[in-house]
Order: structure tokens, then C-alpha cells, then sequence
């Protein structure tokens, strides 16, 4: 059995909150290379996207965003996705990040809502 | 002494519920604590739960992460480092009960977390999202991860029936 006194080494936060009317949760994990954010309203992952930042060297960074399972035509998600990259950027880190979104609509509205609470709850 | 009727056949008729207060309390208690058991703090079905813990054996510690989600259960192996590794989602299929199983990040030449993932949802019958950072070519290894988080599937309570 585990005898270590270690603390687990994947910190992570989970909140739970209504956006736009429906329930939302939300849960953001930090692991050594990657950053987990799952935001959902219909009890599964949903649509999983990857967002990264490009090696380059112009002193803007390029990201890239990809969805690797599920809705491909919601460019509200990719624009999710998108956002919370960049923040992750402008916070120092270079961690790329795997974003499931679980939404019942596909509004702008409700896109603000998820970006401002796992930017509120963030862990970078 | 238990109060009782008689009744037109002089029997005595006893009336179920005076069975004493103390005793039907403590069944009640019985029963709250298997519940307690099977369910989590948070008695909504549709709540998150998060379960973490790690596992010390032969020089290596494995992490594990379960996430429950309403239908779907995602779960971290981590081997000694907290490194992502590679993504992979696996579920029944209708109808004729298979399992299906797709890479979702890192690619399909290392597919460790593949065959986890699989077996998993042939033993407990969830919809399963895999982050698997254990490395290839170690067949105990997988096998031992493996063994501990179906096991824990099984004693949080969150399978459904095997496939």
C-alpha cells in the first residue's frame, strides 16, 4: 500500500455553477506537460479540443487549435479554446491544453461564461 | 411485552409496527451506512467526483485519477511522473455489445493506454476517457495498473454490468 507522504502530484480544482441557466461543471487539472479543463453541462467530456502554443520565434505567439473528438463545425468551442490558450500564454506558460466541452448551447454567452470561470479558477 | 387483539378467532393480532422504536432506528442506521458505502458525500447523481490516489510497489509509484461525470468516467494513469501521455476513449458499442476504442492524442504507435482502456469498459461496462502516461513494452506494469483502478471502479460503486 502507499506509505508516501507526498502530496498527489496533479493539483486540481473542481466548481460547480450556472451558466446561462444551465448547470456547469467545471473541473481544471494541472499535470507536468498539459492543462486538463472540463466544462459540462450534459454529464460526459463532450467535445475534446487541444490548444497549443507554436514555436517560433516573432514576439507575437501563434496557437494552434485543434478538436480531436467530437463537434468539428461549433466554431464557438474552437474560439473557447482558443481563448483560454492565449490567457495560459500571457500567464508564462507554454503548457499546451485539453479542453472538454460538454455544453447544452452553443452561444457566445455561454462561451464567455465558461472562459471567465476557469480563468477565475485557473491553475497557471 | 408486545401489545396485541384479539380477533374474532381468538388469535392474537399483533399489530407489524410495534416492533420497538430502537430496533427499526437501527435498521435505518444499517441502511444509511450501505449507502454510505456505495454513494459519495454528494448524494446528486449528477455531481462530480473526483478520486485521486497513488500506489507504491516494486520501486514505482503509480497515480491514478478517477473523474465521474454523470455518464462518462474519465481516469489518469500517471507512472511515476505527472505527464499527461496519451488520450484515449473507449465505450460500449450497440448492438451487439463490442468495445471500440480511438487514440485521441499521442498518436497509435504506443498503444499501452489502448488496451487498458478497452478492458476496462469490457469489465465495467462505462463510457471511459484514458490519459495513460505508462511507458511501452511493460506488460506488468499495464496489467498492474490496471488491475488497481478496475478495482477501484468497483469499490467506489461506479460500474455498470460487464459486457
Amino acid at each position: 500500500m502507499d506509505a508516501s507522504s507526498a502530496p498527489f502530484p496533479v493539483p486540481h480544482k473542481k466548481l460547480s455553477l450556472d451558466i446561462q441557466g444551465n448547470k456547469t461543471d467545471i473541473v481544471i487539472c494541472s499535470y507536468d506537460d498539459h492543462f486538463l479543463v472540463i466544462a459540462t453541462q450534459i454529464g460526459s467530456m463532450g467535445t475534446t479540443l487541444h490548444a497549443r502554443k507554436e514555436e517560433g520565434v516573432s514576439i507575437h505567439p501563434t496557437f494552434s487549435v485543434s478538436v480531436i473528438f467530437g463537434k468539428r463545425d461549433e466554431p464557438v468551442l474552437v474560439a473557447c479554446a482558443r481563448q483560454l490558450i492565449e490567457h495560459i500564454s500571457n500567464c508564462g506558460s507554454s503548457r499546451p491544453l485539453v479542453l472538454s466541452l460538454g455544453l447544452k448551447d452553443h452561444s457566445v454567452g455561454t462561451l464567455k461564461g465558461v472562459v471567465t470561470a476557469v480563468i477565475a479558477n485557473r491553475l497557471w | 411485552m408486545a401489545q396485541g387483539n384479539l380477533d374474532s378467532n381468538g388469535d392474537i393480532t399483533c399489530p407489524t409496527s410495534i416492533v420497538g422504536e430502537s430496533s427499526s432506528a437501527n435498521v435505518n442506521a444499517g441502511l444509511d451506512r450501505l449507502r454510505i458505502n456505495s454513494a459519495d458525500e454528494n448524494d446528486d447523481d449528477g455531481a462530480v467526483q473526483i478520486t485521486c490516489f497513488s500506489d507504491l510497489s516494486d520501486d514505482l509509484t503509480l497515480h491514478f485519477q478517477i473523474i465521474r461525470l454523470h455518464k462518462q468516467i474519465y481516469a489518469w494513469i500517471g507512472c511515476n511522473s505527472a505527464k499527461f501521455g496519451h488520450l484515449y476513449a473507449a465505450a460500449p458499442t450497440r448492438p451487439n455489445n463490442m468495445v471500440n476504442v480511438t487514440s485521441l492524442l499521442g498518436g497509435a504507435s504506443d498503444n499501452t493506454g489502448s488496451g487498458i482502456a478497452r478492458r476496462i469498459v469490457l469489465k465495467t461496462g462505462l463510457n471511459v476517457v484514458l490519459a495513460c502516461n505508462i511507458p511501452k513494452d511493460s506488460p506488468m506494469l499495464e496489467a498492474a495498473a490496471e488491475k488497481k483502478l478496475v478495482s477501484k471502479l468497483i469499490d467506489l460503486g461506479y460500474t455498470k454490468s460487464k459486457i
